[in-house]
């Protein structure tokens, strides 16, 4: 009974944040319903695990999750799926209850569930899926994750020889789960023009299963590409069976197991978020490369990490990194580093402010390699932000840029940011900062400040 | 006189968390302002010959605890090594791996690693990760400074007998109940400071490369760096401490 309580009241909670705000309280629901009945998505009634997915990993889950909904989507299935990255348990009751009948039944193909990495444990608990994809394992948001490991160890809990696990070729730490699952498929990307490599001096990682040296061939995404350990003989296949090949820059398109298909990003990074999803179409869903082609030619990610905007003669270019991660920074500088083009660099490294306490952090920038993008005809940089804008200076020292080549401003105030926009002559404007900056930016350019 | 510095920089790629490398190009960058030709060489599992007395300065950089016992088996047969080491010689070691130099490193899953026994301390990893801002104060090679860093605390220090490396002016340091931040035994800095410690905090390198010029007899250098940046960075990052809310217990109460 206290089940039914929960789930009309998270009907009633979800009807009313409705008609308010479309765009509201995707979590609200969900967080009430787990008041009445802690265990109200495990009293769902007819779900059947085996067609339950979740999408984990540090980077790369929600443009997945997004990506697999579409085509399944565009194939005629149904599913119920967190878009809106609610990933945590209460997202996921939320949209159990939404799509449910009024008593907890539950009409789908597929269930694709975007899960936040560290809580896994507690999803699972009450939603024991059988097929889980990996997307990768890095350095994160340190301050509640610590280190890797610490979230390898939160998914080890869950993996169990029931399961089977789509797992990145090129990335140490998701691919060692092969041990434990009953069933691994692998997934990977091809040496592309936007492959890198790394100076000696930038630290690869632990060999995840005998503790060694693990080197890379050249990296597709920063952390990721074909390894191999000396020591141990742990690697990536030469040839995993879901293999992104044939890269077009120009003609923007991509294959997979011959299958052609367009590519509507061509940012590096989203490379392996295709195959994973070509991966789970046709190991858990049936749909075949052939088959999920065609929904490559309107796929619009939510949420996405690069935005243009223009600003007088300026066009500027805005790259969303997440916090205390050195990989998406690392794909913002290449993607820099690319365009040959004379440009500014405004570079907003923040402090973190997601919880108490705040705390000024930009250590990661020392794991990227900033070499690439100091080569690449930059006029001017700009290191901005309260707090930290000394040390993301420090940084660009560190890697040869001079001191009188790097404007310093120890504020994150809008119209001196684009003073000095202003004062660039180069019209090829790259920016890196917080999405709340960016709001006010976007909001003081629509105000009419073009 | 010789004139290039031997820095061995301790499994750069087993234990790489922070961007810790950053702590490298400091102590190379202040080396060839000063006049030194400076050698990097990593000491990975693999590496046949290692002689800590080899060394000028050795960083040890914060690690997983997962590879604690492989990299402790590395470093047993050169424990009395270490121990002659750094009677004069700098040493740092920051983050988690201070329990690798340590007694014991007590894992939550109640399983214990056996450090190397080099300092007095134990570890206890804790349950949940602490992130902060770290401000203390502490002495190094006869100077009082004051550091400005990060610290993502994996695990509580209790340094027993042991001196602490400094004093806190705002952070959780140690184990977040007491003023002690790290430990030093002979010229070792085994700290809670995360990342490129020496990028941020200069004065520290400075003195660190003092001390390496009197170890091998090599007049001191005398022309101060330009460290505005640094005291910059250090004034905002200490206006963001004294502003922010924080549910640690002052320390003026511990």
């Amino acid at each position: 009974m206290k089940f039914y309580f929960a789930l009309w009241l998270a009907k009633i909670i979800g009807a009313a944040i409705n008609l308010v705000s479309r765009d509201r309280g995707t979590n609200l629901p969900g967080e009430k319903a787990l008041v009445v009945d802690p265990n109200f998505v495990k009293n769902f009634k007819n779900i059947d695990y085996s067609k339950v997915v979740f999408i984990t990993g540090t980077n790369g889950k929600s443009s997945t999750t997004n990506l697999v909904a579409h085509i399944l989507k565009e194939n005629g299935k149904k599913i119920i799926s967190n878009l809106e990255g609610a990933n945590l348990l209460s997202g996921i009751a939320t949209i159990l209850a939404k799509e449910s009948t009024l008593t907890g039944k539950l009409k789908v193909d597929y269930y694709i569930f975007e899960t936040d990495e560290r809580y896994l444990p507690l999803v699972y608990e009450q939603l024991p899926a059988e097929n889980m994809l990996i997307t990768n394992l890095q350095k994160d948001q340190v301050q509640r994750n610590g280190d890797p490991d610490f979230i390898y160890r939160k998914l080890k809990e869950v993996i169990n020889p029931q399961m089977t696990l789509i797992l990145n070729n090129e990335e140490p730490r998701s691919r060692s789960f092969e041990e434990i699952a009953g069933r691994s498929v692998y997934y990977g990307v091809q040496h592309h023009d936007e492959s890198f490599t790394k100076g000696s001096d930038y630290p690869t990682q632990a060999c995840p299963k005998c503790h060694h040296d693990l080197s890379f061939d050249y990296y597709n995404v920063d952390s990721i590409g074909p390894f191999y350990c000396a020591h141990c003989g742990y690697a990536s296949e030469k040839t995993p069976e879901y293999v992104v090949t044939d890269i077009n820059f120009t003609e923007k398109t991509f294959r997979l197991k011959g299958v052609k298909c367009n590519m509507p990003y061509d940012l590096p990074f989203m490379f392996y978020n295709y195959a994973g999803a070509l991966a789970i179409c046709q190991e858990i869903c049936d749909i075949s490369p052939e088959q999920a082609a065609q929904a490559f030619n309107n796929f619009k990610n939510i949420g996405g990490r690069f935005e243009v905007l223009k600003y007088k003669a300026k066009t500027i270019k805005y790259m969303r990194i997440k916090q205390e991660n050195p990989d998406t920074l690392q794909s913002a500088l290449n993607i820099m580093a690319s365009d040959q083009e004379e440009k500014m660099v405004a570079l907003g490294l923040y402090t973190l402010v997601d919880f108490v306490p705040h705390y000024a952090n930009t250590f990661y920038a020392f794991d990227c390699d900033f070499k690439p993008l100091i080569d690449s005809k930059v006029e001017r940089y700009l290191c901005f932000s309260e707090h930290v804008s000394y040390d993301t200076a420090n940084r660009l020292i560190y890697e040869g840029v001079a001191k009188a080549d790097i404007t310093i401003m120890d504020s994150d105030n809008i119209k001196e940011i684009f003073a000095e926009i202003d004062k660039a002559k180069t019209n090829n404007i790259y920016l890196i900062t917080w999405i709340s900056t960016f709001e006010k930016m976007k909001k003081f350019i629509e105000g009419g400040q073009n | 006189m010789d004139k290039t510095l031997k820095i061995g920089w301790l499994f750069p790629n087993t234990f790489s968390l922070h961007g810790d490398r950053g702590n490298i190009l400091a102590i190379r960058a202040e080396g060839v302002r000063r006049g030194y030709r400076v050698e990097i060489d990593q000491i990975n599992l693999d590496t046949k010959e290692f002689n800590p007395l080899d060394y000028d300065f050795i960083f040890c950089p914060p690690g997983e605890i997962v590879h604690f016992e492989a990299v402790i088996a590395f470093l047993k047969p050169h424990r009395e090594a270490f121990i002659t080491f750094i009677e004069n010689h700098p040493m740092l070691v920051t983050g988690t791996s201070i329990g690798v130099f340590g007694k014991k490193i007590n894992r939550n899953d109640k399983t214990i690693i056996n450090g190397l026994g080099l300092i007095g301390l134990e570890v206890n990893e804790n349950h949940a990760v602490y992130g902060d801002d770290l401000y203390y104060i502490c002495e190094y090679n006869g100077n009082k400074m004051e550091i400005i860093g990060n610290q993502i605390q994996m695990m509580d220090a209790d340094i027993n007998e042991e001196s602490p490396f400094g004093y806190l002016k705002y952070g959780y340091g140690n184990t977040g109940k007491t003023k002690f931040e790290g430990a030093k035994s002979g010229k070792a800095i085994f700290t809670n400071t995360l990342g490129p410690l020496l990028v941020c905090n200069p004065w520290l390198t400075e003195e660190i490369m003092n001390l390496i010029e009197t170890n091998k007899e090599l007049p001191v250098w005398e022309e101060k760096r330009d460290n505005s940046l640094e005291v910059n960075s250090l004034k905002t990052k200490v206006a963001l401490i004294e502003k922010k809310e924080s549910r640690l217990i002052s320390v003026d109460e511990r």
